[in-house]
């Protein structure tokens, strides 16, 4: 049994969970609640919406506005997506100020106000308030207020990451640093996150805790290598995320140019959605690359399986990523993975060849080595797999209780 | 009162189907699905809604009215489609044919844009075409047309290579300088008489007949016989349009059939008036003696400039035509007889026409008859197909 109002009951401020995920946040929460319920800390999670099915690991607290119109089906909105009212178009931080609040910013108080309501009857009984990203930092602040216990913030994103031309929301730049300002300890998901927390947002770098996402064990049900043929003979090179920005697609259609040089039978697959997909289209067409760098759309489970697996080389090209999980998933696969110098995923995978995003020439010259030099990608494939099997969950839960426990008793 | 010339376009492309990266390599058909085959449905939904009631009509009106003769043209593939999916439209087309008042004219088998980019396809498809129409219905048409009548003085002259009298293109202001569309031209060599399309009365049916907003709206014979009786005995109104103008752009409900039929009728009820096919106006015509149409650019019968900006004009169309071009020399020397008939399948315009980004009225008639939700759509499974071409030729060469 756990203490009430111990740390080992924990409140989490959540925003998506499997299967209503629109990114790494959801599957980032599944992994570590699970791991936490099995290190003997029992759950509570808040949700915008009306999970689908009950988790037999936490109890998940619904924290649905009335006046939301999609509450059952997903998050009222995604945060992530490119329909923010707030968005780069809108380039001058001093009109930002001057807009009237929000859609995005009214929903995030609402949610704040719900939460607080939502979770009163369980707030005697838990220890600490865990927030993961933004939109949930106004309502662990209320909380920390009505009840004084200590806030963890878990920062996955930010919006210097998710926007990096620095034209992002201010709305939302203040809610994370108001929020990291007001928690008694944060978690980054990578050292390449502290580093931007200290030196963009201004944080005490010993306030700072690192730990690594998990990444589970493949499961019976992914898809077997043998399974995945398609395109035989030819070198098939993958990126795979969602198409803004921070991803960096457009420096991936730069590298088939120049790959295609030296092997012109390659074939470079994009696969993802985004704001960006038209325009991508254009440059790949634009750039004569229209039957050698193809488009598969979103892909999810099997399709996902499936892509990775045949992949020969998965290339991350981001701009800045704080984790970036789909490249261990490439490695799981026994796909060699080249990662951009700004992703916090190569901490965990040194023998992922890290390069700058923009650094095309040498992304160029490491495909054209994994593809002639078959024993390299070998050996480095056989490195990433025994790097990958110690990132787990496990590990990261462990972090997070000694930090629990660290801000339980105020250290 | 003039001479009308009437010409109908029959022509369905081979849509692609919902081709995926994970298709690469199986040898997976481009066109048709054993479930479910778009074009099998398309094709007979057309036949059903246009091809079978329109060509039963003019099959009633050349017994009904002596005089009705008119011109039809059928792409390859869409022969190829209808004795595969409709058969009756091909015993329709067989039938008008015996009655002596349909004139056939010419056209790629694929309905290509081959004409702009090689001379040599060009000629093969064409010659593909007239061994169709040989085979089918033993005639030998002497008078061209080109895909979406795309024209200009080069196309002019592969056509006159080929031993036509004549071709039907567009009549473009910028091109007349303000003299008549309504005559007989020649080409800048001299070698191949003209018809141009009269837009205006053309696409007062193909287009405007049941769009509310216009003032004609509803538009009745007697009025558009007043518009046709403006032009004197010597003139030629030429009438070119989409067979699927009737039936399927235009529903039965909106009563084109009726007018249609009326139409043919009450016009030669007057003896001034006459209706013509283009060899008919070509026989009585002479070269050297007619006035010259000089079209340096190409043009076409699309869209509101009539040029190739349908087809030809973004990125996505311009690189997939280069690809599809580029790859003509490996292709043809695989020998490989399924490869090059899915190569020339992909060359048919309806592909790069679904590619189109523009916008405006004309973005809205490209939607219409797009089979895909967008052009970039069009676009991303056009590339996916070519992917897979270019893999199969480096399997066989």
């Amino acid at each position: 049994m756990n203490m009430p109002g111990g740390y080992d009951t924990v409140l989490m401020i959540g925003w998506e969970y499997p299967p209503h995920n629109s990114g790494g946040l959801g599957v980032a929460c599944e992994g570590l609640t699970q791991a936490l319920a099995d290190h003997n800390t029992q759950v509570y999670f808040t949700l915008p919406y009306q999970h689908p099915t009950a988790l037999g690991h936490m109890q998940v607290v619904p924290c649905i506005d009335p006046t939301w119109s999609n509450p059952a089906g997903g998050p009222p909105f995604s945060v992530y997506s490119s329909t923010l009212p707030l968005t780069r178009n809108q380039v001058d931080a001093d009109e930002l100020h001057a807009l009237p609040q929000s859609e995005l910013e009214q929903r995030v108080e609402m949610y704040a106000q719900v939460v607080a309501q939502q979770t009163q009857a369980v707030q005697p009984e838990v220890g600490v308030i865990h927030a993961h990203d933004w939109m949930s930092f106004p309502a662990a602040a209320q909380l920390k207020q009505a009840t004084g216990k200590p806030v963890i913030a878990h920062i996955h994103s930010t919006e210097h990451d998710r926007i990096p031309n620095g034209l992002g929301s201010s709305y939302i730049l203040q809610t994370e640093a108001a929020g990291m300002a007001m928690a008694d300890k944060i978690i980054a998901v990578s050292y390449y996150t502290k580093k931007l927390l200290v030196d963009r947002y201004g944080i005490n770098p010993e306030k700072i805790e690192v730990v690594h996402n998990g990444i589970l064990p493949l499961d019976q049900h992914a898809v077997p290598p043998a399974q995945s043929q398609f395109a035989p003979g030819q070198p098939v090179i993958v990126f795979m995320g969602r198409l803004t920005q921070q991803k960096g697609g457009e420096f991936f259609v730069k590298l088939a140019t120049q790959v295609l040089r030296q092997r012109p039978d390659a074939l470079f697959v994009i696969a993802g959605q985004g704001d960006l997909y038209h325009e991508l289209l254009f440059k790949t067409a634009y750039d004569k690359l229209s039957a050698s760098v193809l488009f598969s759309g979103f892909l999810r489970d099997a399709q996902r399986d499936k892509l990775l697996n045949r992949a020969d080389i998965f290339v991350m090209p981001s701009l800045s990523e704080p984790f970036g999980l789909v490249a261990l998933e490439a490695a799981q696969r026994r796909t060699p993975v080249i990662v951009s110098k700004q992703a916090g995923v190569s901490e965990v995978l040194p023998s992922a060849i890290s390069v700058d995003f923009w650094d095309v020439d040498k992304m160029t010259r490491t495909i054209l080595e994994l593809l002639s030099n078959k024993g390299y990608a070998r050996q480095m494939v056989t490195n990433q797999l025994q790097e990958v099997s110690s990132v787990t969950w496990d590990q990261a839960a462990d972090k997070v209780k000694r930090i629990y426990r660290q801000a339980f008793l105020g250290r | 009162m003039p001479q009308l010339c009437w010409y109908f376009q029959l022509h369905q492309p081979y849509r692609l189907r919902d081709l995926s990266i994970f298709d690469l390599g199986s040898e997976p058909s481009y066109f048709g699905q054993v479930e479910r085959d778009a074009n099998r449905e398309v094709f007979q939904k057309v036949a059903q809604k246009s091809y079978i009631p329109m060509l039963s009509l003019l099959y009633r009106l050349t017994q009904a009215v002596p005089e009705f003769v008119f011109a039809i043209s059928g792409s390859g593939v869409f022969l190829e489609q209808a004795a595969e999916f409709a058969p009756e439209v091909i015993a329709w087309l067989k039938k008008l044919t015996t009655t002596g008042q349909m004139e056939w004219l010419s056209e790629t088998y694929h309905h290509s844009l081959a004409s702009l980019y090689s001379p040599a396809e060009f000629q093969r498809q064409v010659a593909a075409h007239a061994q169709k129409l040989d085979e089918l219905f033993q005639v030998r048409p002497t008078v061209f047309r080109n895909t979406e009548l795309v024209y200009s003085n080069d196309v002019a002259q592969l056509v006159a290579e080929l031993g036509y009298q004549g071709m039907l293109t567009e009549a473009v202001d910028r091109y007349l300088n303000g003299q008549p569309k309504t005559t007989v031209y020649q080409d800048v060599s001299g070698q191949l008489k003209l018809l141009l399309k009269h837009a205006q009365l053309s696409d007062d049916i193909a287009f405007r007949f049941s769009e509310r907003s216009w003032q004609w709206y509803p538009l009745t014979v007697d009025r558009y016989l007043e518009w046709l009786e403006v032009y004197p005995e010597s003139e030629v109104i030429n009438l070119f349009m989409d067979f699927e103008t009737f039936g399927e752009h235009q529903w039965e409900s909106t009563g084109i059939f009726d007018f249609f039929e009326k139409l043919i009728r009450r016009f030669v009820e007057r003896d001034w008036n006459s209706y013509k096919t283009p060899s008919q106006l070509f026989a009585s015509a002479k070269l050297g003696s007619l006035p010259t149409y000089n079209v340096p650019q190409p043009i076409s019968w699309a869209d509101v400039d009539r040029d190739l900006t349908a087809w030809v004009d973004n990125a996505f169309q311009r690189d997939c035509l280069r690809l599809v071009y580029e790859l003509e020399p490996a292709i043809l020397a695989s020998r490989d007889a399924q490869l090059i008939n899915d190569w020339r399948r992909l060359q048919t315009s309806d592909h790069f026409y679904y590619m189109c980004t523009k916008w405006s009225a004309d973005g809205d008639v490209h939607a219409y008859f797009s089979p895909y939700e967008s052009p970039y759509e069009a676009y991303r499974r056009f590339s996916i197909v070519l992917a897979d071409v270019k893999r199969r030729l480096s399997l066989v060469t």
